[in-house]
């Protein structure tokens, strides 16, 4: 199975402090890989330096390749541009703009050989309820339609792979099966997808694959059926006696 | 007859405010970044245009374009010398650095240009309408018309195209915008440029009513600072409204209570504004 | 024994400044004297302890405050007009600047009281030009003119009366009003004052939380720094004999800003060293008025691009890269 994204001992430090350290991880083309992790573990440290992007300034080292082919020197908006897509957690769109503006911003590379760029249909089709919100303001949509729209951009842009960090921070509980189901669906269709998820119940109940993630290194990883009866994220994840995992379509307890 | 008379000077000096301050504007209102050197720049583009007619003899309009240009390429150096500054939203050592930058030209023009007053010789200044007790030049006429058509301009283009939707991101979040694929100091080193080409055409249309000096400029950016804080900060209809009003309060209060006051005047209201709306004011 | 050494060494390094500012008095003497270089130190003391004014903004509120022109010439101006109308001595004079530069910081102050960054800059740097215009205007100020014929410096004291004829003679005060400029922003520096003023910096959100009030502290901050700065421009109409609109000048707002960032931000001694080493490029290296001007705004963009702590930062990296 060939890699669409990969990196190689890539290793983050703030200001000194080490927050990801030497992980090597890999997602395959067509599945959709789920890092998992307590709190503070470096999941979201690793997404974002993955995409080349950062709120602060941190030193990164290692490798990171995208479809056979070495980003690590590029900047965020040319790593967008060559189909590394990240949503990034909490605000992930600009909410002077309107749904509209927001998805315009983003142009749709003109050589998509091997990627698929999204259409406004297709979005639509996704996302019914942005048809309705077209015309609204960034900062008048909640919390799930905010996310529905980061993600759309996301789209537009002809992902290689898309990195969602955390999409159910913030959803109700239905809302984030219903929407992690969405995006199995995407993968179904092609795409490649890394998740970085808290809810590690129903990001077990999505993925392919999964990365555990403890003080920035990676401590396990596996297919998703085997890490579901992975000592260390039964104890600290699921709990002993609550091993059965709902099925992506039924009510979340 | 001297209102009406009033009224138009207080139109066309309103009409050049609004212009001088329009690259602000959006500087500010879109980008956040602030040009303590934009009134240097004004001296600038005026001079730029009057050492080319003097000196190449070329006609007044195809001076225009060529101090456009000339201090449009000052802004992109500058910019590009302050891309860290911008990218971490360092606005203390970009005030600091612009007003630094503004020195070196008030300087480099003194050496440049001397330290005479000149004047920037326009046809149209020449050209004047008399009626019914009025009058006014066709200078005056054209600043009146570039100011609401470039005003309407970059209106229809931060409000309706992408581009404008891409200034008006990078505005809200620089960092967010490069995972939208915007190469954001690309974007910030063109509305600094916009900014730059736009106070020089003002300073072309202006600066021919009134002498020029290579000192000038202070003035200049302690007017646009009034026009962008009564505008409501980075409201570009808001500017316009603001330039019309102090060009009339500038007219009428210079005629009928002092003209060596209007400017302390201004400012003493903005001041009381400000301390009430520290936003200046803003739609909301 | 190890103990004590340590205190001894921290004992030295607590007097450094002092010994240091004791040191400076004598620097007029160890340049070899004369008249010119009499007149650049004092010159240097003025402009050093009208930065140290804005210095207190800068550095420690971290706001650019392009007012302090105001306080300068309103201390300049008190001086002048004072001594020239009613006869007053140095010391009235003196007070007056002082209760001059304060109310005005005061009014000012509160008109910016909730303004910040760009807004409290710009507000600052209008009401300069505004206060400018004015002053040229108004003939009971001295107009255009400025005012002309500023008796010598007289200071009357039970020890025997001071008259400042040269700069030879002015230097003393120079350097008292100097060395309490410095002791005020150390002990400010120190105070609960300046604690705050930092805390409210660097994290006013936490500052709130410890219950500082924000807007009182920057007001606070905000006068005190004008006296300073009007001390200097008091010194500044006496040495000159005449003090004019041009006090109000871009030329000493950009200085003030060259002397604290050349050196480097929050340094003790940083603006004195910046005015000197400013001063003596304009004294003795100078290529012109205009160049000048090139060379003055070339060091104030060149530092904050290229190495915003300033000298003093790059010292202290070389320092640990030496000790390494």
């Amino acid at each position: 199975m060939s890699s669409v994204l990969a990196c190689d001992r890539l290793t983050v430090r703030y200001g000194g402090k080490t927050a990801v350290d030497r992980v090597t991880l890999d997602v395959p083309a067509g599945r959709m890989v789920g890092v998992i992790g307590a709190n503070g573990a470096g999941k979201s440290t690793l997404i974002n330096a993955l995409a080349g992007w950062s709120r602060g300034r941190p030193e990164v080292e290692g490798e990171v390749v995208l479809g056979g082919e070495p980003v690590s020197g590029l900047s965020a908006y040319r790593r967008a541009h060559r189909g590394l897509l990240l949503v990034p957690e909490g605000k992930g769109i600009f909410g002077g703009l309107t749904v509209e503006e927001n998805m315009a911003l983003v142009r749709t590379p003109a050589d998509t050989r091997d990627r698929h760029a999204f259409g406004e249909d297709e979005i639509f089709a996704l996302f019914p309820r942005l048809r309705e919100r077209l015309h609204h303001k960034g900062t008048a949509l909640s919390g799930g339609e905010r996310q529905m729209l980061a993600i759309s951009c996301a789209l537009r842009a002809a992902p290689r792979v898309l990195l969602l960090d955390e999409p159910s921070v913030g959803l109700a509980p239905r809302l984030v099966l219903e929407l992690l189901k969405r995006m199995r669906q995407l993968v179904d269709l092609g795409l490649s997808i890394l998740l970085v998820e808290q809810n590690v119940r129903a990001a077990l109940s999505v993925v392919d694959d999964v990365y555990l993630l403890e003080r920035g290194t990676v401590v396990a990883h596996g297919p998703a059926e085997e890490m579901r009866e992975d000592k260390r994220v039964v104890e600290a994840y699921l709990g002993r006696s609550d091993i059965e995992i709902a099925e992506p379509g039924s009510p979340h307890p | 007859m001297i209102l009406v008379q009033q009224f138009i000077n207080g139109l066309v000096l309103g009409s050049g405010y609004a212009l001088i301050a329009l690259g602000w504007t959006v500087l500010l209102g879109a980008a956040r970044l602030v040009n303590f050197a934009h009134g240097q720049l004004y001296m600038l583009g005026a001079f730029v245009a009057w050492f080319v007619m003097e000196q190449a003899g070329v006609p007044y309009f195809v001076s225009i374009p060529v101090s456009v240009l000339a201090v449009a390429l000052l802004g992109a150096f500058m910019q590009a010398s302050m891309t860290r500054l911008v990218m971490e939203q360092n606005l203390t050592s970009l005030m600091i650095v612009t007003l630094g930058f503004g020195y070196m030209l008030t300087g480099g023009a003194a050496i440049l240009f001397g330290g005479a007053p000149q004047t920037l010789d326009s046809p149209l200044q020449g050209m004047a309408v008399r009626t019914g007790g009025v009058w006014f030049t066709l200078q005056d006429v054209l600043i009146l018309a570039c100011a609401l058509v470039l005003f309407a301009a970059v209106w229809l283009v931060l409000n309706r195209t992408r581009i404008g939707a891409m200034v008006r991101a990078i505005a809200e979040d620089p960092k967010l915008a490069q995972l939208f694929g915007i190469n954001a100091p690309l974007v910030y080193l063109g509305i600094f440029v916009f900014e730059a080409a736009t106070v020089a055409l003002a300073a072309t249309l202006v600066a021919p009513r009134t002498p020029i000096l290579t000192s000038m400029g202070f003035e200049e950016v302690i007017l646009t600072f009034m026009i962008v804080v009564l505008g409501g900060i980075g409201s570009v209809g808001g500017s316009l409204a603001a330039g019309f009003g102090l060009g009339m309060f500038t007219a009428f209060f210079g005629t009928f209570v002092s003209p060596a006051y209007t400017t302390a005047a201004a400012f003493g209201f903005v001041l009381v504004l400000l301390s009430v709306r520290p936003k200046g004011l803003a739609r909301r | 024994m190890k103990d004590r050494r340590e205190r001894s060494f921290r004992a030295a390094r607590a007097a450094l400044p002092f010994a240091t500012l004791a040191l400076l008095f004598f620097v007029p003497e160890i340049a070899g004297g004369g008249s010119i270089v009499y007149s650049t130190c004092v010159t240097i003391a003025i402009f050093a302890v009208m930065a140290y004014g804005a210095d207190a903004i800068l550095s420690y509120l971290g706001e650019v405050s392009l007012g302090h022109t105001i306080f300068w010439a309103g201390g300049g101006y008190a001086a002048a007009l004072l001594s020239t109308r009613l006869a007053w001595d140095g010391w009235l004079t003196a007070l007056a600047a002082v209760v001059v530069g304060v109310s005005l910081a005061a009014i000012l102050g509160l008109a910016t009281l909730r303004t910040r960054e760009f807004v409290f800059s710009l507000v600052t740097y209008a009401a300069a030009i505004v206060a400018f215009e004015i002053v040229f205007n108004w003939q009971f100020l001295g107009g255009s003119d400025g005012v002309v014929g500023i008796p010598l410096l007289t200071l009357t004291s039970p020890v025997g009366d001071f008259t400042g004829g040269s700069n030879e003679e002015l230097w003393p005060v120079a350097y008292a009003l100097l060395a309490l400029s410095i002791l005020f922003i150390h002990r400010f520096r120190r105070s609960r004052l300046g604690q705050e003023a930092l805390m409210a910096q660097m994290n006013p959100d936490l500052a709130m939380g410890l219950g500082v009030n924000i807007q009182k502290v920057r007001l606070m901050v905000f006068v005190l720094s004008a006296v300073p700065t009007a001390l200097a421009g008091w010194l500044y109409a006496f040495q000159r004999a005449y003090v004019g609109p041009d006090m109000f000048e871009a030329y000493f707002l950009v200085f003030m800003l060259t002397a604290i960032i050349l050196p480097g931000r929050r340094v003790l001694f940083g603006p004195v060293l910046g005015t000197a080493i400013v001063i003596v490029q304009q004294t003795f290296f100078s290529i012109g008025g205009d160049g000048d001007k090139i060379i003055l705004g070339t060091l104030l963009v060149l530092v904050l691009i290229v190495w915003p702590s300033g000298l003093i930062g790059a010292f202290r990296f070389a320092l640990r890269r030496l000790h390494r």
